[in-house]
């Protein structure tokens, strides 16, 4: 369970605060979109959720924990294994195969031989059978976009957090990405949370948060 | 992490054997011109301490002054018409025995050879040469001096205890048009020339010495000086021949005679051979300053290219050491396998240098040859050298790595 408290956010360099006192709960198991104008602090508000940025004032929990008072080196452990990351441009080492790459998570956590057949069962799941020795440069934006989902998976993470995961994609690729997520979900339970600011895409989720110039609406 | 540093390397194979080809050079080049120089060096030290000897004990030729003529111990006051001047008539040390008393007591001798050396005129029918002779105990001399190693035709030993025989320089010999076995009149000025046949020829390859000098037996110099049992020089052969300036300071102290050790005779040899070392050094540290920058930059640009993998890699969990690992790691493998490589292209190189003949035979060992070192150490700095600017010089972009934020590269665009 995530939960924020009287989060706000002000930019060393400017007056006006981003995020102006968020209180949010997200429960384990739910699928929420994040949704907003460019500008309007969504993408922030889920980096500070998941530990890769900080709020100014205020606080984030995981599962009652203050995320301020946990340690730097747990910090790493929690984003290893219990949180995934999917980013906009999917962000896959061009030096790695596709299962290389979805096995980086597990090569840090010491358990790449363990969690290979993992790995290949993720890549079937998400309709890439057979592709596993394929390099970045050999697959389509919406192929690379799967197999950062795969990575993102491959420590069975309590956290998948997405930032605008169909925003380099087209739509029929970006339909595909959105309900990959709607049944990872509902197979494995994993509590998504998504950032877009496609309307038809956020109503996919099961619960819309929606973000006006840095307020809660 | 070093599964990825390599895969990384990989990628960019043009980049990382240019590297790796400036961190070879440099380290071959480090190994092949020491070994040149260090080749020639020890070849040198070896017959400036060999060949000569250790420590020379000799005469001091002293200059008379009125003081020395104080001839009248109960007379205060002594006023000359013409104060004494000049010099002590022979130049000889006074108490030998002595000497041989001590040096026979002193357990860091190794040998000692007493010796008369006197400047002279070699002449053969109407040619003549100018030059010295050596004259010593055959089996006393080959302990302190390599003189046998040199021989080229007889052996020292036939100089024999007198007989008026002699052991002359290669060079010495071909200026005088003479040969083995033929005479040679030695005359020291004072005296009347004396014959000598030539037994044996030797050629240590330094000219000076190849072009001047002959040996002849302890006794026949002494008939040949008019002096019997006069004894000029005593040459000294210690167990260590880095103890003979000490040894020779501690003897000073002690004695009216000039005690000379290789060290000072040949001081301005051994400043020479200090240049070339500031030379081979300052001029391989460039080369690798040089290999050293080129990682510097290929790894700066790397860090920034790669400025997303490493938000993506911190963001699943790597630490900051991680990444600095990642890119420290490039610098290490580069700087290790340039270094390896250019030893075993320095060793090659030194190999091949060592079948060159340097024809005039001077400065070249057995089979005019050029001498080589294959010290261990001359590999070993070389590898040092090598390692420490490549991770000097990846230490820095690595670090600038390692402190970026994942969220500050993911702010600015992920570029």
């Amino acid at each position: 369970m995530i939960e924020v408290k009287n989060l706000s956010k002000t930019f060393p360099n400017s007056k006006n605060p981003v995020l102006k006192e968020i209180n949010l709960k997200i429960e384990n198991g739910d699928f929420v979109s994040l949704v907003g104008r460019s500008g309007s602090g969504k993408s922030t508000l889920l980096y500070i959720i998941s530990t890769l940025d900080k709020g100014t004032t205020g606080e984030v929990f995981y599962d009652n924990r203050k995320v301020s008072h946990i340690s730097k080196e747990e910090i790493y452990v929690l984003r290893n294994k219990q949180i995934g990351f999917v980013f906009q441009f999917h962000y896959l080492l061009q030096e790695l195969s596709a299962l290389e790459n979805i096995l980086l998570p597990a090569r840090k956590a010491g358990e790449y031989e363990k969690r290979k057949p993992l790995a290949l069962k993720l890549l079937k799941e998400v309709g890439l059978e057979g592709m596993e020795n394929r390099f970045p440069s050999e697959l389509s934006g919406g192929e690379q976009q799967r197999v950062a989902i795969a990575r993102a998976l491959i420590m069975e993470p309590t956290y998948i957090f997405a930032d605008e995961p169909t925003g380099n994609l087209d739509s029929i690729n970006g339909l595909m990405i959105i309900e990959l997520f709607q049944k990872i979900n509902r197979e494995k339970g994993t509590t998504i949370i998504y950032v877009t600011h496609d309307k038809e895409f956020a109503a996919k989720a099961r619960r819309q948060i929606s973000l006006t110039d840095g307020v809660l609406c | 992490m070093m599964f990825l540093s390599l895969r990384q390397l990989m990628a960019r194979k043009k980049q990382s054997i240019l590297i790796l080809m400036g961190i070879t050079i440099g380290t071959a080049a480090y190994v092949a011109i020491s070994g040149m120089m260090l080749g020639f060096q020890s070849y040198m030290l070896e017959q400036l301490v060999n060949n000569e000897a250790h420590i020379r004990i000799s005469a001091r030729e002293e200059v008379l002054t009125a003081k020395d003529m104080n001839a009248f111990p109960q007379v205060i006051h002594i006023f000359w018409h013409l104060p004494p001047s000049g010099r002590k008539d022979s130049s000889r040390i006074d108490s030998p025995l002595g000497w041989f008393n001590k040096l026979d007591n002193d357990p860091e001798v190794a040998a000692y050879s007493p010796q008369v050396v006197s400047q002279v005129i070699f002449s053969r029918a109407k040619v003549t040469r100018s030059g010295r002779v050596i004259g010593s105990q055959f089996e006393r001399q080959v302990k302190v001096t390599n003189i046998e190693k040199y021989m080229k035709v007889g052996s020292f030993k036939d100089i024999g205890a007198s007989g008026n025989r002699l052991i002359i320089g290669s060079k010495l010999m071909e200026q005088l048009g003479t040969r083995v076995s033929e005479t040679l009149l030695i005359s020291t000025g004072n005296e009347a020339p004396q014959p000598f046949k030539i037994e044996g020829v030797f050629e240590t390859g330094i000219k000076n010495i190849d072009e001047t000098t002959a040996f002849i037996s302890l006794v026949d110099a002494q008939k040949l000086r008019g002096r019997p049992s006069e004894v000029t020089d005593i040459a000294v052969k210690l167990f260590d021949p880095n103890k003979a300036q000490t040894r020779a300071n501690e003897w000073k102290i002690s004695s009216v005679d000039k005690v000379l050790p290789w060290q000072e005779s040949s001081a301005s040899i051994l400043s020479v051979f200090k240049t070339q070392d500031i030379v081979r050094n300052s001029m391989t540290i460039s080369i690798i300053i040089v290999a050293g920058f080129g990682i510097y930059n290929i790894l700066s640009i790397l860090v920034n290219q790669k400025k997303r993998d490493i938000a993506i890699l911190r963001s699943m969990g790597f630490t900051p050491r991680d990444i600095v690992g990642l890119f420290l790691n490039q610098g290490i493998i580069l700087g290790l396998a340039g270094g390896l490589i250019g030893l075993i292209l320095g060793n090659t190189i030194c190999h091949i240098m060592a079948q060159i003949e340097v024809v005039p035979g001077r400065m070249s060992g057995p089979g005019n040859k050029m001498i080589i070192s294959f010290d261990l150490i001359i590999y070993l700095k070389a590898f040092i050298i090598a390692m420490t600017s490549s991770i000097v010089s990846s230490i820095i972009p690595s670090r600038e790595a390692g402190k970026l934020e994942p969220m500050d590269i993911i702010r600015a665009g992920g570029q």
